[in-house]
């Protein structure tokens, strides 16, 4: 019983609490491209959820067999594969969708929120609890640009999901669906999540840039404490969980280095002495 | 420098060896599950299309259309449209140009006298949403039914050879009426029948 | 042909940029453009890597097509430009200390950096041929140093702004970079123009 409420728990963070697009502010690349119709965004959600959760499977049910200095490109390689394999069923089946998609489906390989569910989750966690979290943090993703295409394509292109509104398709406002709308929405819904989370206590979503970012352990502008902070620092509650590890991470990250099997030999003995001087 | 342990190095080239072998015989067989489907996409795809800018040339239904040929003189791609007798009624041409973004992809059917009976845009997926792309809306593509000869974009007007550019979209209606131009010399080169010149005085019908 | 490339380079730069029209590399263009130097440095080693990636996965590209495992692109570029960043950041380290010290620290970051993938595979997409490849791999790259550049003192004039509470932080920087992006769409058919 127990098992089922904390498994319950760790879908529904995906959706608000831990929302990887209006909270944790992952994957806005993809967030702002593919939102200029409702059409594409979902594709993009459910393609990218996907992904996400079969990558957690693999990569949770895979975490005691990868070795931890070569985890990244391994989870790098786990993930491309089912990008690639999406990406081959879009276009047999829908091939509209890759049209529409183009380049933004294979470029899910480099969506911070897979790679990160996988360094943060999946590759520490059962693979049920592993499934659970893709799934929810997809539902998250896939619902953060529903909304955020909808507004776009309601008041740029004066549609929804490509039914004409009356009234609204005679003159759209086109800057919604151009790039400055983009970046123009997502603003404006950031600042009203955040409203939302201040009036009920919670801490404003902010740019972790580094903190967030799956590359964090291995990157030594980061470790080396060279990037400014961003925010407030470890203490606050949203991340702690996260910052705890990273910090964790963060000790043995100076021994380890990201390589990919052809370099292997030669990089090993590299990292022990990065900070340049 | 430290020694290593070979062990050390050996694990986990060797995993990640393994996860990218496996990785790869699983995207062969999901190639080899679905690239005929694709293919089959492609050259369903081209079917349809075809129907849809050359279904009939004077109340005569094109029943065949003969494979992809190239018209030597201009290199563009053609398509003859035969009726149930296997005459030749119209031709279709596919070509590109050069939009916003990218390509610009398109097609034409014309009848025996090079009158426009059908067009498609086939893609412009690399045009500004909401703008460009609305080229590969149908009620762009009517703008082009009935036009014979060179045309020459218009922001305001669709009459004879002036075509009405899509709204806020110059740059992109532009590359769709060169494409259409160079299919019409192609037509030209291939049928030998003369189309009327871009409109300069009143004399012109289209 | 001269007059084609640098169609590509200033599409490239202005009317395609990287950051305002594709979206692609947001996080470090948010994340790493509050200070002017950190902005350079980092936009500095997205062009390196940019060029070296592409002339490397070009003619991997022609070798995969040629052996019909176009499929496996996606998950081979990935692999051959983090191999790279880690390979350059090694050459740089012990042989040009000086310009490790400048770019190294920020090469790890762009291995997940979604522009670097993205323009290599662009350049498939779009048939590139190799010189067509470089200029446009070159061109994105400044271009997303254009737009760090720009957006780093536009951040810089900020700071000292009174801005409303509830748009503070995250918010108004995207708003910020909305307007940056507004200003790019004023060169609509500038390359034409001069090269039409």
């Amino acid at each position: 019983m127990a098992e089922k409420k904390s498994l319950f728990k760790e879908f529904s963070k995906g959706i608000v609490i831990e929302n990887p697009v209006l909270r944790l502010v992952l994957g806005t690349c993809p967030t702002l491209a593919t939102t200029t119709s409702v059409e594409s965004a979902v594709g993009m959600g459910l393609a990218a959820s996907i992904v996400l959760i079969c990558s957690n499977v693999v990569i949770s049910a895979l975490r005691k067999v990868i070795p931890s200095k070569v985890r990244i490109p391994a989870y790098i390689v786990v993930i491309a594969s089912f990008v690639t394999i999406v990406q081959m069923l879009v276009k047999a089946f829908t091939p509209d969708l890759d049209k529409q998609l183009g380049v933004y489906l294979p470029l899910i390989v480099v969506n911070c929120i897979i790679l990160g569910r996988a360094e943060a989750f999946a590759g520490k966690n059962p693979v049920l609890a592993s499934a659970v979290d893709g799934l929810g943090m997809g539902v998250g993703f896939t619902a953060a640009l529903f909304l955020m295409s909808t507004v776009r394509e309601v008041l740029g292109a004066g549609s929804f999901y490509g039914a004409e509104i009356p009234g609204l398709s005679a003159h759209p406002m086109l800057v919604f669906i151009l790039p400055p709308g983009g970046f123009f929405v997502f603003g404006i819904l950031m600042a009203t999540v955040n409203r939302i989370a201040e009036s009920r206590g919670k801490p404003r979503a902010e740019l972790r840039g580094c903190e967030a970012c799956p590359m964090a352990t291995v990157c030594k502008l980061h470790n080396d404490g060279r990037t400014e902070p961003l925010t407030a620092p470890a203490s606050e509650p949203l991340h702690k969980a996260k910052a705890d590890t990273a910090a964790k991470r963060r000790a043995e990250a100076n021994t380890e280095t990201l390589t990919e099997p052809v370099t292997e030999a030669v990089t090993e003995p590299v990292n022990k002495e990065v900070r340049p001087s | 420098m430290k020694k290593m342990n070979p062990k050390d190095i050996l694990i986990p080239t060797l995993a990640l060896f393994l996860i990218c072998l496996i990785a790869t015989v699983l995207l062969a067989l999901t190639n080899r599950a679905t690239a005929e489907k694709i293919a089959d996409n492609d050259v369903q795809n081209a079917i349809v299309s075809r129907k849809d800018v050359l279904p009939e040339v004077d109340g005569v239904k094109v029943e065949t259309y003969t494979d992809d040929a190239v018209e030597p003189e201009t290199g563009l791609t053609y398509n003859e449209g035969k009726d149930t007798d296997g005459n030749t009624v119209g031709y279709i041409f596919t070509n590109s140009a050069k939009g916003y973004g990218g390509d610009v992809k398109i097609m034409v059917g014309y009848d025996l006298n090079g009158t426009i009976v059908g067009f498609k845009v086939l893609s412009a997926s690399d045009e500004t949403p909401g703008l460009g792309q609305n080229s590969t809306k149908e009620d762009f593509w009517q703008r082009f039914t009935g036009k014979c000869g060179e045309l020459k974009v218009n922001k305001y007007s669709n009459d004879g050879q002036n075509l009405q550019a899509i709204t806020s979209a110059t740059i992109t209606s532009t590359a769709v009426v060169t494409a259409v131009n160079e299919a019409n010399q192609a037509f030209t080169a291939l049928t030998g029948v003369q189309l009327p010149d871009a409109l300069t005085g009143g004399d012109s019908n289209g | 042909m001269t007059k084609e490339l640098l169609g590509i380079l200033l599409t490239a730069i202005l009317t395609e940029n990287f950051v305002l029209a594709k979206f692609l590399g947001i996080c470090p263009f948010l994340g790493v453009s509050k200070k002017l130097n950190t902005a350079v440095g980092m936009s500095a080693a997205v062009i390196f890597v940019m060029a070296l990636a592409t002339a490397v996965t070009y003619p991997i590209n022609l070798l995969l097509v040629k052996k019909d495992l176009a499929y496996l692109q996606t998950i081979v570029f990935i692999l051959v430009i983090a191999a790279l960043v880690q390979l350059v950041e090694i050459i740089l380290k012990k042989y040009i200390p000086a310009l490790y010290s400048a770019l190294g620290i920020y090469l790890p970051l762009i291995t997940t950096n979604c522009a670097v993938l993205g323009v290599v595979l662009l350049n498939v997409q779009k048939d590139y041929h190799f010189a067509q490849s470089m200029f446009n791999s070159v061109g994105a790259g400044v271009g997303f140093m254009l737009a760090m550049i720009m957006f780093a003192g536009v951040r810089e004039r900020m700071e000292s702004c009174d801005v409303p509470k509830f748009m503070r932080g995250l918010p108004i920087t995207l708003v910020a970079a909305s307007l940056v992006s507004v200003s790019f769409l004023g060169f609509t058919g500038i390359v034409d123009g001069i090269f039409g």
